[in-house]
């Protein structure tokens, strides 16, 4: 199965979400037009238990388009997705739907959005609770949003408030609370803290990494910064344009990045101790894919593209203990190097 | 020191609320040289974007100025009228607003806001209009075709660029960036601001950037102020601050952001969330999240002293400051 691939790069035993050849297509246009935009194609991902896998990559990327796959927001056009060795098209009663929405709970990115404003939070988490665990009783339901509560670093009295009393960090906190009412295996957060002040981020990233040890649920932690990847992740993968280019440990690939890709988005990473010389004065964007012919989707901003790099798409493949989807880098790693990547990546 | 370009002389702004006056701007001064980049920093609701609505004179009510000067060039802005300041607007001094991905007019291209701005200040020749649009854009490093677009047709990043674009149409001596980049990703984020900064350097005008995230503008800016709470609690050197920061805010300001090289360490982060500026806390504001607070801080406020070539809102610096003056 194609979905080799995916789980060579993740920690042996059985993985709790197993995603392969997932694709999807939007057609844009009119209901027979030929156009189609590839958001995500042949994506391969396995989360495990207790795990927290960072996926990264900029805006229009697709990463935001995987969560909403495994979330079953959308369908996918091709790949098939399994939780548990369940697969999810086989999914259909109301029941069936209802555990997969326990087991797997969303976090969006915009905690000012996310809540009705003419309800208490605790609605919310209420409503969950009713829904999911059918089980308890009135009283035993405020003792689980306490809980929950507690268990974000909010007070109890918190639940009282209305979400335009709270600040953005407190929000997003009740967003996690709202996913882990439900005793979730695996939360899909995207982009939980890009809205939050940095001073307030850390704490929201602290606290992802708290849920882990103490709940021990899953994170699927989206994102477009590759630092706070690092600072939680055990595993990150990196997307560009729909594709996977690069997946391994966290350290290793922060580290030692070996796509070109993964290189810039380090390089963007602000170290405000560095001077102004090794900034990558890149300014592309990942290209909108519209009925894409071969060819790697990178090559257009790639300082090392060579001609089969237009010719055949790369795949992921291992080099070490990582999968790299790149021509220049597995044929030749030392090509594509990383300590001279900061400085490589800079137009000269 | 030649005549700053800028010069903010202990501004106070309020907030008239039916039951309280909220400060959020409370006696700032500082000052912006030709040609100089300034990096405002603070956490949400420290009035970092009040203080610039002040300069730019954009308040509206219930915000209004209640003390201070901003002398621009020479003028009391703060006693201009109207029209005095619709003529200096674009031309002298531009604004790139926080939201600039939506600050632009859906239904109208590009190229049609660029000619409104242009024709609304004088000039009005089909052929200049043109021109000076095309020419703009590509400073930013977007293809003049791109005048056709409409705004839902640009990335983020793009939309953001062309708003740059818009500011630099009459090469104004001041660009004011409230958050310009905070919707972006880092790579785009990264690229703006690399692009704002060779801009800057080459057409020579001066920049106050405000920014929630220190490490954005930690690489650009000559001189830094950190804000809290509606005061400035440290204005230093880029460099200063960051080889040693003195206020404890700052320091937690530095220490919130992760690494990507180095040992793995826990972020602290700043506990707790920014004083409700209706009811500051009493005595130095920062004190119920200070990991340094002293017995007097509760009680005591303190002034913004000048120690080691910086200015800071500290009691620990309260004495050196008294030695040295």
């Amino acid at each position: 199965m194609a979905g080799q691939a995916g789980n060579s790069a993740a920690p042996a035993g059985e993985a709790l979400l197993r995603a392969t050849n997932l694709t999807r297509h939007f057609r844009l246009g009119g209901m027979f037009s030929k156009r189609m935009l590839h958001a995500v194609d042949d994506f391969d991902l396995a989360i495990q238990e207790r795990e927290i896998v960072a996926l990264v990559g900029e805006s229009g990327s697709g990463k935001s388009t995987v969560a909403r796959l495994l979330a079953r927001v959308y369908s996918p056009t091709r790949g098939e997705i399994y939780f548990r060795d369940r697969a999810l098209k086989s999914l259909r009663s109301r029941k069936d739907m209802l555990w997969y929405r326990g087991e797997v709970a969303m976090v969006f990115q915009d905690p000012y959005g996310a809540f009705n404003p003419v309800f208490r939070v605790s609605h919310g988490v209420m409503r969950s609770l009713v829904l999911h665990r059918p089980e308890l009783d009135r009283h035993q339901r405020r003792e689980e949003a306490k809980r929950v509560f507690e268990s974000v670093g909010l007070s109890t009295e918190m639940l009282k408030k209305f979400p335009h009393e709270m600040s953005g960090g407190e929000r997003q906190r009740v967003g996690f609370a709202q996913a882990l009412a439900v005793r979730p295996k695996l939360i899909l957060a995207d982009e939980p803290v890009s809205m939050l002040d940095v001073s307030i981020r850390a704490g929201v990233l602290n606290m992802m990494a708290n849920l882990r040890e103490q709940e021990g649920v899953s994170i699927l932690y989206i994102t477009h910064d590759i630092a706070s990847a690092r600072y939680v992740a055990d595993r990150v993968v990196v997307m560009y344009a729909g594709h996977l280019v690069e997946t391994g440990a966290t350290e290793d690939v922060l580290q030692e990045p070996k796509h070109p890709y993964t290189q810039l988005l380090l390089s963007a990473v602000a170290d405000p101790r560095e001077k102004l010389a090794s900034i990558a004065a890149d300014s592309g964007e990942p290209p909108k894919v519209i009925n894409p012919s071969e060819g790697c989707r990178f090559r257009w901003r790639c300082p090392y593209a060579i001609e089969k790099c237009a010719d055949v798409t790369p795949r992921p493949e291992p080099l070490g203990s990582r999968l790299v989807a790149c021509h220049v880098a597995v044929a030749n790693p030392d090509r594509v190097t990383n300590s001279a990547g900061r400085t490589s990546m800079t137009k000269s | 020191m030649a005549e700053p370009l800028l010069e903010v002389s202990d501004l106070t702004v309020d907030y008239l609320a039916d039951r309280a006056t909220v400060r959020a701007v409370n006696h700032v001064s500082f000052s912006v040289q030709p040609g100089e980049f300034l990096g405002i920093v603070g956490e949400s609701g420290c009035g970092k974007s009040t203080l610039l609505f002040a300069v730019a004179q954009l308040l509206s009510p219930p915000g209004e100025i209640s003390g201070g000067k901003v002398t621009f060039r020479g003028s009391d802005m703060v006693r201009l009228a109207a029209d005095a300041l619709r003529h200096m607007r674009w031309r002298d001094y531009s604004v790139v607003m926080q939201s600039a991905m939506n600050a632009l007019n859906p239904m109208k291209s590009i190229g049609a806001q660029f000619k409104d701005t242009l024709q609304a200040h004088g000039r009005s020749s089909a052929q200049e209009v043109r021109e000076r649009s095309a020419e703009v854009l590509s400073l930013v490093g977007i293809d003049a075709a791109h005048l056709q677009s409409y705004p839902h047709q640009l990335s983020g990043g793009m939309r953001q660029r062309s708003m740059i674009a818009m500011a630099l149409l009459f090469t104004p001596q001041l660009v004011i960036m409230d958050e310009p980049t905070s919707a972006l990703d880092v790579v785009a984020q990264q690229s703006l601001m690399s692009k704002v900064k060779d801009l800057q350097q080459s057409l020579g005008f001066a920049v106050i950037f405000v920014t929630h995230d220190m490490s954005v503008v930690s690489r650009y800016s000559d001189r830094m102020i950190v804000m809290y709470a509606g005061q400035i609690a440290e204005a230093a050197g880029t460099d200063a601050i960051f080889e040693r920061p003195l206020h404890p805010y700052s320091r937690g300001l530095m220490d919130a952001f992760p690494s990507i090289r180095g040992p793995r360490r826990r972020l602290g982060g700043i506990p707790g969330s920014p004083p409700n500026l209706a009811r500051p806390p009493t005595g130095c504001r920062f004190h119920p999240r200070c990991p340094e607070v002293m017995a007097t801080c509760p009680t005591t406020e303190p002034e913004l002293y000048n120690v080691r070539g910086a200015r800071v809102r500290c009691l620990l610096y309260a004495e050196e400051a008294d030695h040295a003056g």
